[in-house]
């Protein structure tokens, strides 16, 4: 209790939920015992007055009772002396017994008696009320101070006629007369009164301990149920607010509260699920900036690329016209000189050399026309067996190629193909590349062509397999992706196989790849075969 | 006896001596023309068999001279010199009624041959 107030100080928590529940429950409580506990002595007020009354009553009749002998025999003496004996008893303060006319005819104090009182004194007063001629024949009850600490139950009773008492035989009473006299009997009620005090402090006291034992209780209830649950709810707010997603309440009662944690736990994790996506959206964000940067360099490399294969295509056409003439020249001079030296010979053989080389030149300078694009840009019947050994003039030469074992499977009766030999060629040079990538200069590439057909009709389907180490299951779905590649930059630009696709496919074929880790790779070209106008 | 009288147009020297010197030794008369002009000039003297004509040339190119040829003397064969072989030419010139189309650096052979060709080609589209 007295941590509860601490702690409510401390947080002045007197405008906290908690403060405001104590404050409105101990206030109607307050009020409630107030008005439970008047009541209640009110109630047991009245009670003890009406019992002092009824016994007031019984009072006045014993004394009337035990005096109708004296005044029937008319014995003054003996009257006085049995008032003054009833007079003498515990709690009984005064006993006066007035005649018709309102003179004291007896009294338990000697002096009153004769002392005559009118109408207005407050014997007669209840009965002939203040101004008073019609008299009342019910005996009057009054509870008054008089100037002594406790209270007086003042009660006063008729005497009335009888028969017995008319004819009697000191015929003191007429038979008339209907009121004879009254008792007046004051009776103290200090006993009442203390007994009225002890039970409304008893009352109070039990009051006042409910009270406290209700607010004992209802504070606990209270901190229990709702401040500490709050109070960790708040924290648990500040930790969430300053930005600890991991906070976790334990609260797990079954009541609004615990529902109230449990959906806070809920809406923190659900908050550490959206920021961790947020972040991790933005690492990947920044993944996919970063790869769509590469990419659009790639693209650069390749716009350059194919420009410098564009311009190169110019070039080589040029070159090839001017070099072919004087190659023209070499071939056939070579040739004549040839026939004037016998075969064997030396000479023959040196001028074989130089008809050799001049055809190499001239070779040369067509797989450059072949790969440049820009020297044939329509479809037209060709062997592919020609357009691979072209591909192959080009590239065989190269430093890289020494130790490659290239292996050529030409079926000799291949149907010609509608094709643009030199984009063919790009083709073929890509797959011919990677193929010399992945074996990474050493190994075998082996290359075969062969008529196929199927229910789609007649195709020729050009191989080509290495002996590289395969390509992964991962990378396989995206190799003929754009822009994909594992090689470095500047090596790779991705495009190879991209291109070839949609080369291929604007032949009308297809293009597919079967591929082994550790045992190599084959790359399948199909394009349809070429049907002769007859 | 001359097996046929061929006229060379082309730009090159070296092609046009190659050419001559190539088919002199085989009993061909040979004509030699630097462009298309002198080409044209040629065949309104001389009767020509064959024309060997370089595609690619300054004033007037190969398909033009073609042309020509085939429109004043239908009965004159032509083949055509390619310094580079670009499939869309070579047909185009076929279409237009070149007999053939031969490819620079070419052996003496190769000439020889398809000129023989030509030639027969010639003789007997004239005996029928
Ligand atoms: N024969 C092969 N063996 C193993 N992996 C291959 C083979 N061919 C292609 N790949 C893989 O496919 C990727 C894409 O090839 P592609 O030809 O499209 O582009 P590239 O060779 O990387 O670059 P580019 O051809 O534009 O210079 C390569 O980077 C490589 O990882
Ligand atoms: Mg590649």
């Amino acid at each position: 209790m007295v941590y509860i107030f601490k702690q409510m100080l401390v947080k002045k928590s007197l405008h906290s939920l908690t403060g405001k529940l104590i404050l409105t429950i101990g206030t109607l409580m307050v009020v409630g015992s107030s008005i439970f506990w008047y009541l209640l002595f009110r109630h047991q007020e009245t009670e003890l007055i009406q019992s002092s009354v009824k016994y007031g009553h019984s009072f006045v009749e014993y004394v009337i009772k035990s005096n109708r002998y004296g005044m029937l025999t008319f014995q003054q003496l003996l009257i006085q002396q049995t008032i003054e004996a009833i007079g003498s008893a515990e709690g009984v303060l005064r006993v006066r017994i007035f005649d018709s006319r309102g003179k004291i005819a007896y009294s338990s104090d000697k002096k009153d008696i004769g002392t005559v009182v009118d109408k207005k004194a407050p014997v007669c007063v209840g009965c002939h009320s203040a101004e008073g001629t019609h008299p009342k024949d019910t005996p009057t009850v009054l509870i008054s101070k008089d100037n002594r600490d406790f209270r007086v139950l003042n009660i006063v009773q008729p005497i009335y006629n009888e028969v017995a008492c008319y004819t009697s035989t000191c015929h003191a009473h007429p038979r008339q007369q209907k009121v004879l006299g009254l008792v007046e009997a004051n009776l103290s009620l200090a006993v009442l009164d203390k007994s009225i005090k002890n039970q409304g402090l008893a009352i109070t006291i039990y009051v006042l301990v409910f009270l406290f034992v209700i607010s004992v209780v209802l504070c606990t209830i209270l901190w229990n149920l709702v401040s500490t649950p709050v109070s960790l709810l708040t924290r648990g707010m500040e930790k969430v607010a300053g930005g600890d997603l991991d906070y976790h309440l334990d609260i797990n009662t079954k009541d609004e509260i615990g529902e109230l944690a449990q959906a806070f736990n809920a809406m923190t994790s659900d908050l550490k699920k959206a920021k961790n996506e947020l972040v991790e959206w933005g690492n990947t964000l920044e993944k996919k900036v970063q790869e769509k940067t590469e990419a659009i360099h790639r693209a650069q490399a390749q716009l350059i690329h194919s420009e410098k294969l564009a311009s190169l295509g110019r070039m080589a056409a040029g070159v090839a016209h001017e070099i072919n003439s004087p190659l023209t020249g070499i071939v056939t001079f070579g040739h004549l000189l040839l026939k004037k030296f016998p075969q064997g010979s030396e000479e023959n053989e040196d001028i074989q050399v130089i008809i050799e080389q001049a055809n190499r030149c001239s070779t040369i300078i067509k797989g450059l026309l072949g790969f440049a694009r820009a020297s044939a840009a329509e479809k037209a019947p060709v062997n592919i067996n020609d357009v691979i050994s072209h591909s192959l003039n080009i590239v065989k030469n190269k430093a890289d190629f020494f130790n490659i074992k290239i292996v050529t499977n030409f079926d000799d009766f291949l149907s010609k193909v509608r094709a643009d030999s030199s984009q063919l060629q790009q083709v073929f040079l890509n797959l011919i590349m990677n193929a010399a990538d992945a074996i990474e200069g050493k190994g075998t590439i082996t290359m075969s062509t062969r008529n196929i057909r199927d229910n789609s009709g007649d195709w020729v389907e050009i191989e080509f397999r290495d002996t590289g180490p395969g390509i992964d299951d991962e990378n396989l779905a995206k190799i003929f992706e754009p822009f994909f590649t594992t090689k470095p930059v500047g090596k790779g630009t991705g495009l190879g196989l991209a291109v070839s696709h949609g080369i291929i496919q604007e032949h009308g074929g297809s293009i597919s790849v079967k591929t082994k880790r550790g045992e190599g790779t084959s790359f399948f070209i199909k394009l349809p075969a070429y049907k002769e106008m007859p | 006896m001359k097996k046929g009288i061929i006229l060379v147009i082309d730009d090159e020297d070296i092609v046009r001596t190659s050419c001559s010197r190539a088919l002199t030794p085989s009993g061909y008369e040979v004509k030699l023309a630097k462009n298309g002009h002198e080409g044209l000039s040629i065949m309104g003297g001389d009767k020509i068999d064959l024309v060997l004509t370089d595609l690619k040339m300054p004033d007037m190119d190969g398909i033009e001279v073609l042309k020509k040829i085939k429109q004043d003397w239908p009965g004159v064969e032509v083949i055509i010199i390619t310094g580079y072989q670009t499939v869309d030419t070579a047909v185009k010139s076929i279409k237009l009624g070149a007999f053939d189309y031969i490819e620079k650096p070419f052996t003496p052979d190769a000439l020889i041959n398809a000129v023989s060709k030509a030639l027969d080609h010639k003789n007997k589209s004239q005996q029928t």
